[in-house]
């Protein structure tokens, strides 16, 4: 068995090159990102006649220019991994375009075969291709698949194997041959090449990059030891055809490539129905019609926001239990101790609170899945594009926005659907604007407490407010540290298609399990660190006796009780004395029953009272020890920082923990009151304890405000991490985000104190 | 780290279209029109280009967007989106329906 056969799989957008890359590898796959760059990078294995193929999934491009960092990925992996050979997937119902991929590919000359794949759609379309002259004209064989149905696959590892071992298919290496100006001046550059004392893989591709004016091409000649006749040579060949054409270059050059294909093309392929059917065409004059197009749009982002909140509250639900008995057995069975403590309190229910959104967002992934597959997204872009044009953004921004109001992590992983980085990066940073589900609990919790009345209106205003700070966020980012790089507008509408259901559950797994690994890493080391911080230092000096407090409550229902008893005996005896009837006995009378029920329901509303007592108790030491801990010394350092908004070191400590996750926040909330951490909207000792411990109504706005816009939680840090592959920019979101927080809160208290408002 | 998007607005050049007629933001849909010239940056050119809209080519105008913009052509057979403000950079002469 010989060594190991390394493939590159290239192709355009929307022809299929997945789906080829699925066929050829089965799910002997790894998904990955290419080293540095936030592009899916794909990685298969097959075995055919004992030769083992990797095989890589290239980004899909519509050309190896380098303005996009797809292109220069797969450029990269072309030229400096030089894989042994490469698969130019073309879409057969897209021929020229597809080819125009093609010209570049041969230039590069490493020994390639052709999927020339939809074949079943150019037939639809009436296209009849000469496939064998196509081979010929472009020098490497070609096969026809169908990749959506697995045709022609083992032609084409058949055709691979073959080329690899040069059996009978000898690649036979062809030259695009462009005008004689144009040649002259490629031979002009390539002699200065030969002089460079440098092996290159293909002089005459270099000379042709050269002339593209192709800065990244002195990437690969940093060893070439006549850079400076090269440059001068360069600028000159450039100048002349400049001259000649009266156009740039670099057009002249994609100009003669589309020429080469033209002719291949006029040769090999033959157009048999005078009008195809299009039935894309038919269906969009439903979907993108210009009255129904919006309300359709609306209908099935509410289908897609309804399915994956509505649908996933079930399996939620479910993890939810099974967390809590998870922690609750854990809680019996291992001895307390502070390995215990770590696992449970620390690992399980850290974890277990972001577990309990992998249904939505795997939801979430297979509708966008869906809607990939089928077509519809770039409709929805060409739908929505005139508004995120207004913030420089590409149509596409839409989505992710969309879906941060249901969770920021799946939006900001779904802003991989945006082709340049700069969007990309832009609709991260704006992302967690957009209030998301978890951030529901809090509204709930504070605006019910403080405007019980028009908490719905209060937490309206707080999606509303979100939806502006990101509109004005994503201006402002556009025109400062986002500027300029914004692609121009050029968006291909693909043919609508039958999604094929094994295809999008691969999808969603292929980006639901990024999340599954980031809750072993991220969220567990942070989650470990807040629990570390509410458990030490271990022993703390408490402030008062509580339990004195509780044994003298226990005293006093002692004596209470026996009050009660007291009194009822003497009001028994007093009755009796007064009863007169001897047919019934006193203890049957309704006098006495009375005084009985009388007697219960003041014994039972005394144990009511004892309860609440002794619970106050109990959490007022919760809150007492909280002060002591490291998370609570935390909060009063950060008090002097929080204390111009109207917040008391309390409101720090929830803002801290709500870094985690921010339902933590009313949890928090919870201990730090001492009413538990068990906390709902219906508990009403929280309300009363957040009246009580000094915020207005007016700095509950404020609170709002702040739970609303500073970054949403641990889990959306690490997804601004992973998708913008930059720490330097995850900082930025975070300073920021803190900033606008911070200020906004510190305007709505100051201004609404100055003004009197809802003190 | 904001390095990465500066540097690159290097100058592209620009290209200024000699034709005064008709652009291909004007076309009503329905109607067709042969290309003849594509100005604006050399990248928009090129992108052009890549995703298959060349001089020469006849294009069909499909619809608008339900927000009137952008635009829907077909060309080719396929279906393609620009923005109103780029078609305004496509010099174009009108063609007949069947052609």
């Amino acid at each position: 068995m010989s060594r190991t056969q390394t493939i590159a799989v290239a192709g355009n957008p929307n022809c299929g090159k997945t789906t080829i890359f699925n066929s050829l590898t089965g799910t002997h796959q790894h998904v990955g990102n290419w080293p540095g760059v936030t592009v899916e990078r794909k990685e298969g294995r097959y075995v055919y006649h004992e030769q083992t193929f990797k095989v890589i999934d290239l980004p899909g491009t519509y050309s190896l220019s380098t303005y996009s960092v797809e292109e220069l990925v797969a450029r990269d992996f072309i030229i400096k991994d030089v894989p042994d050979i490469i698969v130019n997937v073309v879409d057969a119902s897209n021929l020229d375009r597809n080819l125009f991929l093609t010209t570049q590919l041969i230039e590069i000359g490493r020994p390639m075969v052709i999927a020339l794949n939809m074949m079943d759609m150019a037939q639809e379309k009436g296209l009849q291709i000469d496939t064998e002259t196509l081979g010929v004209l472009l020098g490497a064989p070609v096969v026809p698949v169908v990749g959506r149905t697995g045709l022609g696959i083992d032609l084409l590892k058949e055709k691979i194997h073959r080329v690899q071992t040069q059996v009978s298919e000898k690649a036979r290496h062809i030259n695009i041959v462009y005008h004689r100006d144009i040649e002259a001046q490629i031979e002009r550059i390539s002699h200065v090449l030969e002089q460079g004392a440098i092996a290159l893989p293909n002089a005459r591709w270099v000379a042709v990059k050269l002339l593209e004016k192709d800065d990244h091409i002195w990437e690969y000649l940093v060893d070439f030891t006549e850079k400076e006749s090269l440059k001068i040579v360069t600028a000159e060949a450039i100048d002349q055809i400049e001259k000649i054409f009266n156009d740039t270059s670099r057009s002249a050059i994609s100009h003669a490539r589309y020429g080469f294909v033209r002719g291949a093309t006029q040769e090999c392929v033959k157009t048999t129905l005078a009008e195809p059917v299009d039935y894309s065409r038919k269906i969009d004059k439903f979907l993108t019609h210009r009255l129904l197009g919006l309300p359709i749009f609306a209908f099935f982002l509410w289908v897609m926001f309804t399915v994956t909140f509505n649908v996933g509250a079930y399996p939620m639900d479910w993890i939810d239990s099974a967390v809590s008995w998870m922690i609750n057995l854990l809680h019996t069975i291992l001895p307390e101790s502070m390995v215990a403590s770590l696992i449970v309190d620390g690992m399980i229910s850290g974890v277990g609170a972001i577990a309990v959104f992998l249904p939505n967002i795997f939801i979430l992934f297979f509708i966008i899945a869906l809607l990939e597959d089928s077509g519809y997204m770039a409709r929805m872009a060409f739908i929505m594009d005139r508004v995120m044009h207004s913030l420089g953004l590409h149509g596409k921004a839409f989505i992710p926005l969309v879906m941060g109001f249901g969770c920021n992590v799946p939006a900001i992983m779904g802003t991989r659907i945006l082709e340049s980085r700069r969007d990309r990066i832009l609709t991260t940073l704006i992302n967690p604007f957009m209030s998301c589900s978890a951030r529901l609990p809090v509204y709930i919790l504070v605006a019910g407490a403080f405007f019980p009345t028009h908490a719905g209106t209060v937490i309206f205003a707080m999606y509303v407010t979100g939806g502006v700070a990101a509109i004005l966020s994503g201006k402002l980012f556009s025109k400062t540290v986002l500027r300029g790089m914004s692609k121009p507008f050029v968006l291909e509408l693909p043919p609508y298609q039958k999604p094929k259901f094994s295809s999008l559950l691969w999808h969603t797994w292929e980006r639901g399990q990024v999340f599954i690994r980031k809750m072993g890493t991220v969220i567990l080391v942070g989650s470990i660190i807040v629990w570390a911080f509410g458990y030490f230092p271990r022993e703390v000096t408490l402030s008062q006796d509580y339990d004195g407090q509780t044994q003298k409550l226990k005293t006093q229902l002692t004596v209470r009780q026996h009050s009660i008893d007291e009194a009822f005996d003497a009001s028994v005896e007093m009755q009796k004395q007064q009863y007169y009837s001897v047919l019934v006995p006193f203890e049957s009378s309704k006098h006495f029953k009375e005084l009985v029920g009388q007697r219960d329901s003041l014994l039972h509303e005394t144990q009511i009272n004892f309860q609440d007592a002794v619970a106050s108790v109990g959490y007022a030491r919760q809150a007492d020890v909280m002060s002591q801990k490291w998370i609570g010394k935390l909060g009063k350092i950060i008090e002097p920082i929080v204390a111009p908004l109207g917040f008391t070191w309390r409101e720090g400590v929830a803002l801290i923990t709500g870094f985690v996750a921010k339902e933590i926040v009313v949890s928090t909330y919870g201990v730090l009151f001492g009413v538990g951490a068990d906390v709902d909207a219906e508990n009403t000792g929280i309300i009363a304890s957040l009246q009580q411990g000094g915020m207005t109504p007016l700095i509950s706005i404020g609170f709002l405000v702040f739970v609303l816009l500073y970054t949403p939680c641990l889990a959306t840090m690490a997804a601004i991490r992973r998708e913008t592959g930059s720490w330097g920019w995850t900082t930025f979101s975070v300073v920021y985000s803190l900033l606008l927080a911070w200020l906004l809160a510190f305007g709505i208290y100051r201004i609404g104190s100055w003004l009197e408002w809802l003190t | 780290m904001f390095g990465r998007f500066q540097n690159k607005t290097r100058s592209i050049p620009r290209h200024q279209l000699e034709n005064a007629g008709l652009r291909l933001s004007d076309l009503q849909p329905g109607q067709k029109a042969r290309i003849l010239e594509i100005g604006g940056s050399e990248m928009f050119r090129i992108r052009l280009m890549e995703m298959g809209l060349l001089i020469g080519d006849v294009v069909e105008m499909e619809k608008l967007a339900p927000l009137r913009d952008p635009m829907e052509l077909i060309v080719k057979g396929y279906h393609l989106s620009l923005r109103r403000m780029d078609a305004e950079k496509i010099a174009i002469e009108t063609v007949a329906a069947d052609e």
